[in-house]
């Protein structure tokens, strides 16, 4: 197994100093598949924002592993949903934001970024995109102008907020095998926030399991077994 | 014709008023396109107000501490008391709407009564200031001194640069916040930027054709590019040539028939947003528009 990337040590995480989680402890490895799974209101939410640097942590820490003293990037994809219509932005527009952390302020996005952000459009198949309306897309349009977009932040971590969120089956299904595509091509660390186990027995090597308060971590198999879904559920009934 | 000739030529007594009106015209849709896209409608319709407060606590300072200002120190004093209150007033609101508590809507509504009310007490009291602030309230761009214009200008000219030196940031940190943090963007930095710029522009506007007329320039010309523009420079283009053509073309009406200046631009203002509004909604009728 290779070295871990994000390592948890008795994190606390919430609001107001209102503890959402507390005690999480594990390690997420580079190149690894994870799936943050829960219901809604488990702390999914909390934990990505804390994570991405958002929200800052009741208690505890975490790590993240620097590559060659330089901090891992992290390619973001939120829900499409949450960004306003109101903008005027095309599915350019939007993609060229992922190459924003690289042009200093001031400066105008070189040629050469924008050539690398068609090229993120053609890898994540939304070059179809690039000239329409970002807010007239359908939900999995939208998903895949936003997965061009952190593509074009050269990331090392790929997160994905419930990017299937207010998309058909088809598109769900589409989407999913995508991103499972993505992550063996470039070896890309994916961390993947759902609430759709069948999604994340079909794509995701290790789980993140947030449930009733507590932190379940471990592979898919072992994690997402009938017997040990049994005895969580059961957990929960008693 | 002749009118147009007349504002045209240099020795036009008021070419002052038409160069100031013409510069807020093309500079407030500038800003009034953030406040509509992050959906502040309601701050831009408080913060002039609230800056119109600043000058006329500004003009009663001279009085309540026993001097004569001159028309030029007036001004300046006049200037720092707007930029001041616009300034902190729109920190103060941005940073209470991040917040999320509370209603915001009441919030705004009662800062705009409020200063609306504390600017007639602190007047009511002052002689001097009186009459200038009824210009003021009726729009009525009459006596810009050169000193004025240069101010209005340099300060349009500041706001414009840093607009579009930082256009790429401003529009990342107003669009997705999360996104731009995970960038590592100092997104509290450039929210204080772009208030900044919001809270200059409105100051010298208001400065120089009253709270109504700025409310009127920062918010429909915005809102009617925003109407059909396909990307942010076609909607920061066309709003700001909405609103430079809106202040001309109201001036000169206004010097034709004798018309108080602001109110005739925002009328106009009024005109073109609903031409625009009936020709989309003749043409999604012919043929449905993906605008």
């Amino acid at each position: 197994m290779s070295e871990p990337i994000i390592t948890f040590d008795n994190l606390s995480i919430g609001y107001n100093n209102q503890a959402v989680l507390s005690g999480i402890s594990l390690s997420i490895f580079r190149s690894s598949f994870t799936a943050i799974l829960g219901a809604n209101g488990s702390g999914k939410s909390t934990l990505l924002k804390t994570l991405l640097g958002l929200q800052p942590p009741i208690s505890g820490y975490f790590n993240i592993a620097t590559l060659d003293n330089v901090p891992p990037v992290f390619g973001y994809v939120p829900q499409a949903v949450r960004l306003d219509p109101l903008y005027p932005l095309t599915g350019f527009d939007v993609a060229l934001m992922g190459s924003y952390g690289r042009a200093k302020p001031g400066h105008l996005v070189s040629r050469e970024e924008r050539l690398f952000v068609r090229e993120c459009l053609r890898a994540a198949m939304a070059e179809e995109f690039a000239r329409k309306k970002f807010s007239k897309l359908s939900g999995g349009q939208k998903q895949r102008v936003l997965i061009a977009r952190a593509l074009a932040t050269r990331p090392d971590v790929l997160v994905l907020d419930e990017p299937t969120a207010g998309v058909d089956a088809q598109a769900t299904h589409t989407l999913l095998e995508f991103i499972s595509q993505i992550h063996r091509e470039r070896q890309l660390t994916t961390l993947l926030v759902t609430h759709d186990l069948a999604l994340v027995r079909k794509h995701a090597q290790h789980v993140i399991w947030l449930h009733g308060g507590k932190t379940l971590y471990g592979t898919t198999k072992e994690l997402l077994s009938p017997e040990h879904m049994r005895e969580i559920f059961e957990m929960e009934i008693s | 014709m002749e009118a147009l000739h007349h504002i045209l030529s240099f020795g036009f007594l008021l070419r002052n008023s038409v160069y100031t009106s013409v510069l807020i015209g093309f500079a407030c849709p500038l800003v009034g396109v953030f406040l509509v896209l992050r959906r502040l409608v309601f701050v831009g319709v408080a913060l002039p107000q609230i800056s119109s407060t600043g000058i006329a606590l500004s003009l009663s300072l001279p009085l309540w501490l026993g001097f004569q200002a001159t028309p030029q120190s007036g001004h300046t004093l006049a200037f720092i008391g707007s930029t001041l209150f616009s300034v902190v007033a729109i920190l103060v609101l941005a940073f209470l709407e991040r917040r999320g508590r509370g209603l915001p809507e009441g919030r705004l509504g009662t800062a705009y009564v409020v200063a609306a009310a504390v600017s007639i007490l602190l007047l009511s009291k002052n002689r001097f200031a009186e009459l200038g602030w009824l210009d003021l309230l009726k729009g009525e761009v009459i006596t810009i001194s050169n000193f004025d214009l240069i101010l209005t200008a340099v300060t349009l000219a500041l706001v414009l640069a840093m607009l579009s030196l930082f256009k790429k940031e401003l529009l990342l940190v107003s669009y997705d916040r999360a996104f731009a943090s995970t960038l590592g963007k100092n997104v509290v930095l450039w929210d204080m930027l772009l208030y900044l710029l919001i809270g200059l522009t409105v100051s010298m506007a208001v400065l120089s054709v009253g709270p109504l007329i700025a409310f009127g320039f920062l918010l429909i010309p915005a809102l009617t590019a925003q109407m059909f523009a396909r990307n942010m420079r076609q909607l920061t283009i066309f709003a700001s040539l909405f609103g430079g053509a809106a202040a001309f073309i109201g001036f000169l009406m206004a010097y034709q028939w004798d018309l108080p200046v602001g109110p005739t631009d925002i009328a106009l203002l009024g005109i073109i947003y609903a031409a625009v509004f009936l020709v989309r909604k003749v043409l999604s009728l012919i043929k449905p528009i993906s605008i």
